[in-house]
């Protein structure tokens, strides 16, 4: 039998903190064979990227490789000889394929630079170039190579980048992320010529992801890591279908589905473990966490024992067996109950206009084309749409950062254009807004307790002291702990700030929030604790949400009713189930048919061409550049 | 990978921060050492500074052949004691330093914070006056204002405060077009803080720290200013000791004295130097893009 062309065993990397020395992947046992996908999967912080720098030798230097050995080919892999095999025997992918690509080069220049590294003869680099890009679909590419990065779309960056990757025809391909950057429309596509230049070239691929239903769709085996423990491995269809480690169960129910019931999204508590308390934890690292931990989880390091054919889990506590059949509470999104009574907010023919200037000038784009909309006390609305659809000039038009070209925004039947400076404050405080980026959102030089009670900052109707009350109680409603006050946005986790981001919009008791984009960034176990949330404040509250994402699965787990935007234009809307269950619109299917579905039986993506029918790929590619 | 627990161990004081570079440290023990020289120079100053002693004139310094004790660095050619005058110049240049400082943060930040937060026709305005005064050669434009305004310390500041205000509002401006933009601000207006609040409360703070950086290094660029336009003869009357007169009064006799040169150029150097250090240490301890956050 052929040696597997990577083979990890029992690697081991630690890093000093302090006087203890703790080990960031623990005894990580796998292999890839030859024309095989395997997928590492886990959310930040498990140990994912460190095993792509174990395996292109670039370790950072406080770190250390102690013990266990890495073959490449049957040889043993040192961190000299995987460097010397890099770009050659060895490629990478990498996540974000903008920053990736050198912008003042252009790309022929950056092609011709990966053929001279190969050694490739200087008069077959522009016929070889070309090739290579045809393979990986990217028509006219005798014009692309002469353009630079910026002037290309994030799918067509991916696609030159998987082109350099597969160039030099290396045995091994390391796929940091490479579609998390991207649209989903986008990622099918990549993720689809991925697997066929795979194919064809018969490369052994290491996909590492966060997405498990993009793993066990896409790869052949699938590795699931948990604060650099490998917690379940095995085939990709088995993972997906019976997870058998709590953490991989909690990883898959954290995502909603597409379709059939739903189900409440289970949450973790606290947070991965950091390298800080790392250092005591000696057995299970996910045992605090586990639901169905017992006495001995903390103290006795488990093994990866098999389940099934080929299918391991390390898992100590007697749960992995019934893990894969768990399930949580049916999850049901209450009736939008007044409808009947005035709208909330109004939006009448609301259109948004830019007209190019000096050398553009004449040029006109529609941001947003006359649309209308209204939204109920209490109730719940998504807006899909991949970036440039103009769903976030939506959204700021609907909070007052924009104002309109044409038509007009009501609030509680007031117009806001014209409105008086007292029917302006009572408008700010019905609408308010959570922002995307939580690291931008909140000013970094204030501390929780002044950011949530910013907005009482100009009122001077509220003493002091009953800052102090007004912000405990916003950390109640957000679920935070009261000690999280004192602190510096820099000091909490993407998940505690994302809260801290809606506690500030809270504060001025708002009837309606747009939250925009505001769990795309987070770990699917943190989005699910956001959305719970969200749907918690519609509930005790009756505040209603304008959801915005590019998440259709987030999206049916949270609205009532949705809006399908593209290129500025809303081509769908209705309630989500007949919107997801029976959409019309061809662009509604694409975008359907572009996530990865639950079923693991299923092919995803779809073979090129058929459900795309009338939406092709090329149109698609056409209208994101 | 890891950092997001790591950030929890971040919360040192701002003193520990601000000493864990080393070129704060340095710089700024520098600095203080220039501060005490100059608020202490009559209890240092062995002698009257312009008290002439006709009798002892380009004395060497007092550790070379025919030098005297009571002159450590020796004297000039009008009989006055080297060491004196460079520790009371020192005044003058802190004064310098200090004063002209201030004004050029406080005029070139306020219009770049107004400029970058409001943009528009007042934008353009300001930065088309810049582009124009910064055309300018810096000392030749110094000259002309001191020309125009006479000598004198105050003078002095005034032409340091209008030739180098553009610096501070080159890239305060720039730092405040990107904190524009932050969503913070977005969500500030949200809340419906003023324009005047948001600017104050919300990006004023953000570019703090190029402006404390800055600050530190036009107190060195003021002195080395002040240095020049007394060294040809347009700074202070000739009753006031300042490095820059003694650096005009050297030349003459460079070459039977250097010291009286040396002196001076001592001064300035390690000024300059302390400021710049300073600067530069402030500039990675304070600018939060450069600060790690921990380990991988």
């Amino acid at each position: 039998m052929m040696p597997p062309v990577l083979e990890f065993k029992d690697v081991s990397v630690s890093v000093k903190v302090g006087e203890a020395e703790v080990a960031l992947l623990r005894k990580v046992s796998f292999e890839v064979g030859k024309g095989r996908i395997l997928g590492l999967a886990g959310e930040s912080g498990a140990g994912k990227s460190m095993i792509g720098r174990v395996i292109s030798g670039l370790l950072p230097d406080n770190l250390r490789f102690s013990g266990g050995e890495v073959r490449f080919q049957g040889q043993t892999l040192t961190g000299r000889l995987a460097r010397s095999f890099l770009g050659r025997r060895i490629a990478f992918i990498p996540q974000e394929p903008l920053s990736a690509l050198n912008p003042v080069y252009t790309i022929r220049q950056q092609m011709y630079e990966h053929m001279k590294h190969q050694g490739l003869p200087r008069a077959q680099w522009e016929s070889y170039c070309i090739e290579r890009l045809l393979e990986v679909g990217l028509p006219d590419p005798a014009d692309l190579l002469g353009r630079y990065p910026h002037q290309l779309s994030g799918g067509q960056c991916q696609r030159v980048l998987i082109a350099m990757a597969f160039s030099g025809d290396p045995e091994l391909i390391v796929a940091d992320e490479p579609t998390t950057a991207l649209d989903v429309v986008t990622q099918a596509q990549i993720v689809r010529l991925l697997r066929g230049v795979q194919r064809k070239h018969g490369t052994a691929v290491i996909l590492i992801t966060h997405d498990l239903r993009l793993a066990a769709h896409v790869c052949d085996e699938v590795a699931v890591l948990y604060a650099g423990d490998v917690v379940e491995r095995g085939p990709a269809r088995s993972v997906l279908d019976a997870p058998s480690h709590p953490y991989s169960w909690s990883l898959k129910m954290a995502t909603p589905s597409l379709e059939g019931e739903q189900y409440v999204l289970p949450t973790l508590a606290e947070l991965m473990p950091g390298l800080k308390d790392m250092v005591s934890l000696v057995g299970c690292r996910f045992a605090r966490r586990c639901p169905t931990r017992n006495a001995e989880c903390e103290s006795r390091l488990p093994r990866l024992e098999p389940v099934a054919e080929g299918h391991y889990v390390s898992c100590g506590g007697q749960c992995r067996t019934a893990a894969g059949s768990r399930k949580t509470e049916p999850h049901v999104l209450p009736a939008p109950k007044n409808a009947l009574g005035r709208p909330l907010l109004e939006l009448r023919d609301v259109s948004m206009t830019y007209h190019g200037q000096g050398r553009r000038r004449g040029q006109v784009f529609h941001a947003l084309r006359p649309m209308s909309l209204s939204i109920a006390p209490g109730e719940l609305v998504g807006v899909v749409g991949e970036s440039g659809s103009g769903k976030s000039t939506l959204a700021r038009l609907i909070v007052g950062l924009l104002e309109p070209t044409g038509g007009s925004v009501h609030v509680e039947g007031v117009a806001r254009r014209g409105a008086s400076g007292i029917q302006a404050a009572q408008m700010r405080e019905t609408v308010q807004m959570v922002f995307q980026d939580p690291d931008s959102a909140l000013n970094p030089r204030r501390t929780v307790e002044a950011l949530v009670t910013q907005a009482l900052e100009i009122r001077r109707d509220i003493p002091l002291a009953e800052r102090g009350r007004i912000a405990q109680r916003l950390m109640g409603q957000v679920g935070m702990a009261l000690d999280a006050l004192g602190r510096f946005p820099s000091q909490l986790s993407g998940g505690q700030k994302q809260r801290v981001n809606i506690a500030r919009a809270l504060c001025v008791t708002p009837r309606l929030l747009v939250a925009d984009e505001i769990v795309s960034g987070l770990d699917v176990s943190v989005q699910a604790l956001i959305m719970n949330l969200l749907l918690e404040l519609n509930r005790e509250l009756g505040i209603a949400v304008v959801f915005i994402s590019h998440d259709l699965s987030v999206i049916r787990y949270l609205c009532q009713r949705v809006l399908v935007m593209r290129h500025g234009e809303v081509v769908e809307q209705g309630e989500t189930e007949s919107v997801f269950g029976n959409p019309q619109h061809p662009y509604t299917r694409l975008l359907i048919g572009s996530v990865p579905p639950d079923d693991a039986d299923a092919v995803w993506p779809a073979p090129d061409g058929s459900e795309e029918g009338i939406v092709s790929s090329e149109q698609v590619l056409e209208c994101q550049s | 990978m890891t950092t997001t627990t790591m950030k929890y161990a971040g919360a040192r004081s701002g003193l520990a921060r601000l000493c864990s570079h080393p070129k704060v440290v340095i710089g700024g023990v520098m600095v203080l050492i220039f501060l005490l020289v100059a608020l202490l120079a009559p209890w240092l100053a062995p002698n009257d500074p312009n008290a002439q002693d006709l009798l002892a004139t380009l004395l060497p310094p007092a550790w070379s052949e025919g030098g005297l004790a009571q002159y450590p660095l020796g004297t000039d050619a009008l009989g006055r004691c080297v060491l004196s005058r460079l520790i009371f110049g020192s005044r003058i240049a802190l004064l310098v330093a200090v004063v002209a400082a201030t004004g050029t943060m406080l005029l070139g930040t306020v219009l770049a914070i107004l400029a970058g937060y409001l943009r528009g026709w007042f934008d353009r305005s300001i930065s088309f006056i810049v582009m124009l005064w910064m055309a300018f050669p810096p000392v030749v434009f110094s000259m002309m204002l001191m020309v125009g305004l006479g000598t004198g310390v105050s003078n002095v500041i005034l032409a340091v405060i209008l030739v180098d205000w553009t610096r501070f509002y080159r890239v305060v401006r720039a730092e405040v077009l990107v904190a524009r933009q932050r969503e913070y601000v977005h969500a500030a207006r949200l809340l419906g803080f003023s324009h005047l609040r948001i600017m104050l409360r919300e990006v004023l703070p953000g570019v703090a720290p190029i402006v404390i950086t800055l600050f530190s290094l036009e107190m060195g660029v003021a002195i080395v200013v002040e240095a020049i336009l007394s060294f040809v003869g347009l700074s202070v009357p000739s009753n006031v000791v300042a490095w820059g007169v003694m650096l005009a009064d050297g030349r003459d006799q460079i070459y039977q004295a250097g010291w009286n040169l040396m002196a001076p150029v001592v001064g300035i150097v390690f000024a300059v130097l302390a400021f710049n250090l300073l600067s530069d240490g402030l500039r990675v301890v304070l600018d939060p893009r450069l600060r790690k956050r921990g380990s991988e």
